[in-house]
This record gives structure tokens, C-alpha cells and sequence, in this order.
């Protein structure tokens, strides 16, 4: 039988999703974010990649299940299910422009260059507020952009804002709102679903109290 | 002199999502394909051809103006709007209105092989050509036809090799019953949602409780005791007709044999707007995605001028042929070779062997044993020969540590672990029992 495989993210999400998983006694230690695999109890193991690529492995059902951001959800709108919303890792997309251009920039009409690591969630933003936008994808650092007049401004999280204010940026609108979610392989919730079901009653118990 | 070229040329790549295939793999498909063809032939469908391009408008009246981020759009020399086909039972639906049905007799039985093209993001591993054959049955609305369709999809899985098949049937139906009574803006919101899998913050988006919690339930909706617990909750007649529904084709299911493949799930939402009740996926082992589905479509004729209800499926080929990969590279169980006076005893166990489901191909040596082993692709296998040794029973694969040695000792056989050195005595039913699931390398000499 192969092990039911459950995804998790480097960075921001790990410590979090670390320790739910071992309030749920999956991990009895918190692994390395550089280990790959893990096997754990149960004919269980954890695979840890970065972010940006959770939701690849659980779409192909390499995972069968995952913790990602609803960031990455919104961003890659891949085939997969959604199914708790585990509440730690809180942040926000949004647009911010130089403080000293908002007055200037903000307006309607007003063709601004924004760059960001989520090109489809501010296209669709832009596209549904009716206001003109050129993309610029990047991959990290964001709000280096603005500063040396790649970007007019950024798309990016904030969790506590002190990037933006380190940055001389100000938000001008809030794009969406993201917390960690489980996600689950189309085909694993219905092949393997009583192996599943006990970690997805024990995350939400866990996620409740 | 010469430039060195920093990239390769365009021609050295075809673009993403699409393929070459090589000769083992093309045949690989062809056999799948010649399967598929003669099933849905002797169950009385007919195979018919649509072009490969179609009318932009023929997709956005069939499957809604949501289907056109997922097209592939051309420009014709007169500035026509065409696109390559993304699936095939709009272009079906369009040639049975407009022309099948006005000379043929209902119900009609359609089938057909061909690539589709979704112009779907490049670089998440999806193919942006793939091949799809399916079946439509059209001008029959009763739960016999969603039956029969449903048991010739099992039989063309079960034929392309897909091992653990598993076909999980919902009904819209319910969904509707769900969410009928919610503000018109509230249940677009909220079917956005569930068509999206998005079972999170339900609570938010639903004004009445009671309908947050069934839905957060939905993707659990599922096996057999689904139904009951639908019933609970079924509010209107048209949850309780689609629920009597369900219970009919798998009633109907069983006579066809295949109870145990079939399980009720009312969590199943289609990707294409056109399905009106019935939907199916199934699922095998191996696969993160269903290999098939399909489903009810009575509303789709008559976008083309012509009421008729219809049901039908589609096979995704290539997740097929991916799902069917590793059976195909045990494709050769056990291969036996033998010497031409032990063809009796060899032939008898490999027709055992064949009955315990093994692929078994066996090899009569007309002098040495060794250039027939390696003919056959036999690799590193120690050929233990006794006294008079005149048939050996090898598989290719299940690695060094897997193989066993068995020498036929009267009417018991001796079968050795060649890892371990151990020994055990087994009659030939012993070895029957153990052989099964657990392919094994076996040598056997007499």
C-alpha cells in the first residue's frame, strides 16, 4: 500500500503547519525545512518543497494532501480540493504605490506599471476594479521594484505591514485576504478516503480548539 | 565563422502540452484504441468523425462563455473566429441536431476517437492535446440508458487494463435540491465555489446555516450509505427524484455485473456546464485524476434547434495509458521456457498461471535453454539445472531479492528463495496461492 503522502511548504507556513502536525501526533519532532521526505507513523510520510509547488503536487496526486496558502490557491487555480481553512499564516495581498504617488498615481485611468509574484491575482484585480495595468512578474523581493523604477508599485502580502513602511510604500487597496488551507487530491478523496478522513477530522477538531 | 547559437531552434521542440510518440509507445496506444473501438462497436455504437475545427460559437452556445479561456482560438483567412475542438460532445450534440436525428431512429448510439486541444495554462504537466474516446446515447432519458452507459465505461477500463477501477456516480440533482431557496446571486456565488472545490468559508458566503453545513458535508457525500444520508437532508422533489434516481442505476448496475466498481457520490461536479442530473468519474489505481467521465446532458441538444435527451462519457486516453504504464511493464509475468517433451506439464501451469490473471508467454526450446532466455529478455537469471533439467519457469522482473527457484520434485515442487537459500516443499495448488499478487521469479527444473 502506498503511504499516504501529506505536502508541506518551506518558509512562512512551516513552523505552523509543523506544529499542528504534531498537536495531531504525525511528527513526533520537528523535521529540517531542507529534508524532503519524511516517513512518519501510520504508512504515512511528509514531503516538504517549497510553496509555489504544493499545489503541482497534489493536483498530480503525488500528495494526497497538502498545506498551502490561499495565496497559492487564488494565484495557480489548480484542480484540487479546499477543504479547511487552518487559520494560521494571516496575511493580505494588496497593492501598494510610493507613499509620495499615491495623491499622483492612484486615480482612475491611471496606466501603472505593478510588480508582483502573483501576475493572475492582480490581473484579475485590476481587471475587475476597470483600472488600466502592466505586470511585472518577479519571483522575490518585490518591493525592490518601485524603489529603482522597475514598477510603479507592487501586488504583494503583508502580514504586519513593516515591509511597506521600511519601503516608503503605502497601501492603496487590498486585494484578498489568505490564511493556510488544506487541500486534498481529487482522486485520493474518493479512493482513500478512509484513510484520509481521520486526518481531516483530526485537523479540524485540532482547528477548532 | 560561425555563431554559436545560445538557445535551440524552434524546430528541435514541439510546443508544450503536445507530444511525439515513438513507436512502442504510438503502439501501445493503437492496441488501447483498437480495445476501446471493438468494445463500444459490440455494445452497438457507431463510431462518427467531427472536423477538428469548429465555430468559436458553436462552444460558447453548447458548453457557455466560460469554456473560452480554456480554447484554442484561429483566425481563419476571412476572419472567422475558429477553435480546435476542447472535447467532443459539443461538436456530437451539434451533428445529431442539425443532422443525425433528423434521418436516424431514437435512440441513437454515437461513439468516437479523437484529440481535443485546451489551451490551458503551459508548464503544470497537462497536455494540451490529448485524445479522448467516448460514447453518447441520445433520445433515451430513463436510468437504463445512464445504466448501460456507465457499464460500458467500466467494461472499456476494465478491457485497457486499469486495475482497481473504481466509478463514482452523483446527481446534480441534489445540488440543485441544495441550494434551491437561495437568492439567485447567492447560488451563482456559491456554485463558482463548489465548481472551484472550494469548501472553506462557506459560512460567509451562504445566508442560511443549514445549507452551509450540507454542503460543507458534500465532498464526504460519498459510498454506500450515501443516499440515506442525502435523503435526510433532500428538501424538494427534485432531490428526492434525483436521489430515487441514483438508487435506480445502481440497482441496475448490479445486473450488468458490476457491483463493487460503482459507488454513490454526491460530492461529483463536472467541469462542463451542459450536465443536467447524472454525473460520473471513475477512478484506478496509480492515478491522481479520473481516467473517465461523463453524464447526463438533456438541455445540450436543444441550445442546436433540437430537443433530445442524451447521456454519454469520454475516456481521457493518455491518463489511460499512464494509469495502465506499470501493468504494461509487468506486461510478461512469467515467461516459460521448456524443453518440447515437458510441453504437457509446462503448458498446464502456465494455463494456471493465466487463470491467477498472470501474463504468462511461454517458449519451447529446441536445444539449449540459454539463448531462449536471453531472446526473451531474461535478465540475471541464475538457470538452476538438476539432473536432467529440461523447463524453467523465469519472470523478468521482481529483482534479485524476489526470485525463487523451483524444481519439480515428483508431484511436489521445491521452491527455494535464492536470497535467502531457504527451502520449502509445495504442491503445485500452494504455489498457485502464493503466486497470486505477488509476481515472483521462478525457475523450474525437472
Amino acid at each position: 500500500m502506498d503511504p499516504l503522502t501529506l505536502a508541506l511548504p518551506t518558509g512562512r507556513l512551516f513552523h505552523d503547519a509543523v506544529s499542528l502536525l504534531r498537536r495531531l501526533g504525525v511528527l513526533d519532532s520537528s523535521p529540517l525545512e531542507r529534508s524532503l521526505v519524511i516517513p512518519v507513523l501510520d504508512g504515512m510520510q511528509v514531503v516538504i518543497a517549497k510553496p509555489v509547488d504544493i499545489l503541482t503536487y497534489v493536483e498530480h496526486g503525488t500528495a494526497d494532501c497538502g498545506i498551502v496558502g490561499k495565496d497559492m490557491l487564488l494565484e495557480q487555480e489548480r484542480d484540487v480540493y479546499e477543504l479547511v481553512d487552518l487559520g494560521f499564516g494571516a496575511c493580505r495581498g494588496v497593492v501598494a504605490l510610493p507613499a509620495d504617488q499615491v495623491a499622483l498615481r492612484w486615480r482612475p485611468g491611471e496606466l501603472l506599471r505593478i510588480a508582483t509574484k502573483f501576475p493572475k491575482v492582480t490581473s484579475r484585480f485590476f481587471a475587475r476594479e476597470r483600472r488600466p495595468v502592466e505586470i511585472i512578474e518577479l519571483h522575490g523581493s518585490v518591493e525592490l521594484a518601485p524603489r529603482v523604477g522597475l514598477a510603479d508599485g507592487i501586488m504583494d502580502l503583508v502580514m504586519t505591514g513593516r515591509t511597506l513602511r521600511e519601503n516608503l510604500l503605502t497601501e492603496v487597496a487590498e486585494v484578498f485576504r489568505s490564511t493556510a488551507r488544506l487541500v486534498v487530491n481529487r482522486a485520493s478523496l474518493r479512493t482513500r478516503a478512509a484513510r484520509l478522513r481521520p486526518l481531516l477530522d483530526q485537523v479540524e477538531a485540532a482547528w477548532r480548539s | 565563422m560561425r555563431v554559436r547559437r545560445a538557445q535551440p531552434a524552434r524546430w528541435q521542440q514541439v510546443p508544450d502540452g503536445m507530444r511525439d510518440l515513438l513507436p512502442a509507445e504510438a503502439e501501445r496506444r493503437a492496441a488501447l484504441l483498437g480495445v476501446l473501438r471493438e468494445e463500444v462497436r459490440r455494445w452497438g455504437y457507431r463510431e462518427v468523425e467531427t472536423p477538428t475545427l469548429e465555430f468559436l460559437e458553436t462552444f460558447l452556445v453548447g458548453a457557455g462563455a466560460g469554456i473560452q479561456d480554456r480554447l484554442f482560438k484561429i483566425v481563419d483567412s476571412r476572419g472567422e473566429l475558429l477553435v480546435l475542438r476542447p472535447e467532443m460532445t459539443v461538436p456530437i450534440a451539434r451533428l445529431a441536431a442539425t443532422r443525425l436525428l433528423q434521418t436516424c431512429r431514437r435512440p441513437l448510439r454515437v461513439a468516437y476517437v479523437a484529440p481535443v486541444f485546451r489551451g490551458q495554462d503551459a508548464g503544470q504537466g497537462r497536455l494540451r492535446e490529448f485524445t479522448q474516446a467516448g460514447v453518447e446515447l441520445l433520445g433515451d432519458s430513463g436510468a437504463d440508458a445512464d445504466a448501460e452507459v456507465i457499464a460500458l465505461g467500466l467494461e472499456c477500463l476494465g478491457r485497457a487494463g486499469v486495475r482497481e477501477t473504481l466509478l463514482h456516480v452523483g446527481n446534480l440533482g441534489f445540488l440543485h435540491d441544495v441550494l434551491a431557496g437561495l437568492p439567485d446571486d447567492e447560488r451563482d456565488e456559491l456554485l463558482v465555489r463548489l465548481y472551484r472545490k472550494e469548501f472553506t468559508g462557506l459560512d460567509g458566503a451562504v445566508s442560511d446555516p443549514a445549507v452551509a453545513q450540507v454542503l460543507r458535508t458534500l465532498p464526504d457525500l460519498h459510498g454506500p450509505d450515501a443516499i440515506t444520508r442525502a435523503a435526510v437532508v433532500a428538501r424538494t422533489d427534485e432531490g428526492r427524484a434525483a436521489l430515487d434516481r441514483l438508487a435506480a442505476i445502481i440497482e441496475r448496475l448490479a445486473d450488468y455485473g458490476a457491483p463493487g466498481r460503482v459507488t454513490v457520490d454526491l460530492s461529483i461536479i463536472r467541469d462542463f456546464s451542459y450536465y443536467t442530473g447524472i454525473v460520473f468519474e471513475a477512478y484506478g489505481a496509480g492515478a491522481g485524476y479520473p481516467l473517465l467521465g461523463g453524464g447526463r446532458y438533456d438541455g445540450l441538444l436543444e441550445r442546436f434547434g433540437l430537443s433530445c435527451p442524451a447521456t454519454g462519457f469520454a475516456i481521457g486516453v493518455e491518463r489511460v495509458l499512464a494509469a495502465a504504464a506499470d501493468a504494461a511493464e509487468r506486461a510478461v509475468d512469467f515467461h516459460i521456457i521448456l524443453m518440447p517433451q515437458q510441453r504437457s506439464e509446462g503448458l498446464q501451469l502456465a494455463r494456471q498461471l493465466r487463470e491467477c490473471g498472470k501474463v504468462v508467454v511461454v517458449s519451447i526450446a529446441d536445444g539449449a535453454v540459454e539463448p531462449v532466455i536471453s531472446d526473451a529478455g531474461v535478465q540475471a537469471l541464475s538457470v538452476i539445472r538438476g539432473t536432467g533439467a529440461s523447463a524453467q519457469a523465469v519472470t523478468p522482473d521482481g529483482g534479485a531479492s524476489a526470485r525463487t527457484v523451483i524444481r519439480v520434485d515428483g508431484r511436489y515442487l521445491r521452491v527455494t528463495d535464492t536470497a535467502t537459500g531457504r527451502e520449502r516443499i509445495l504442491d503445485r495448488d500452494e504455489l498457485l496461492v502464493e503466486i497470486r499478487g505477488r509476481p515472483r521469479a521462478v525457475a523450474w527444473t525437472h
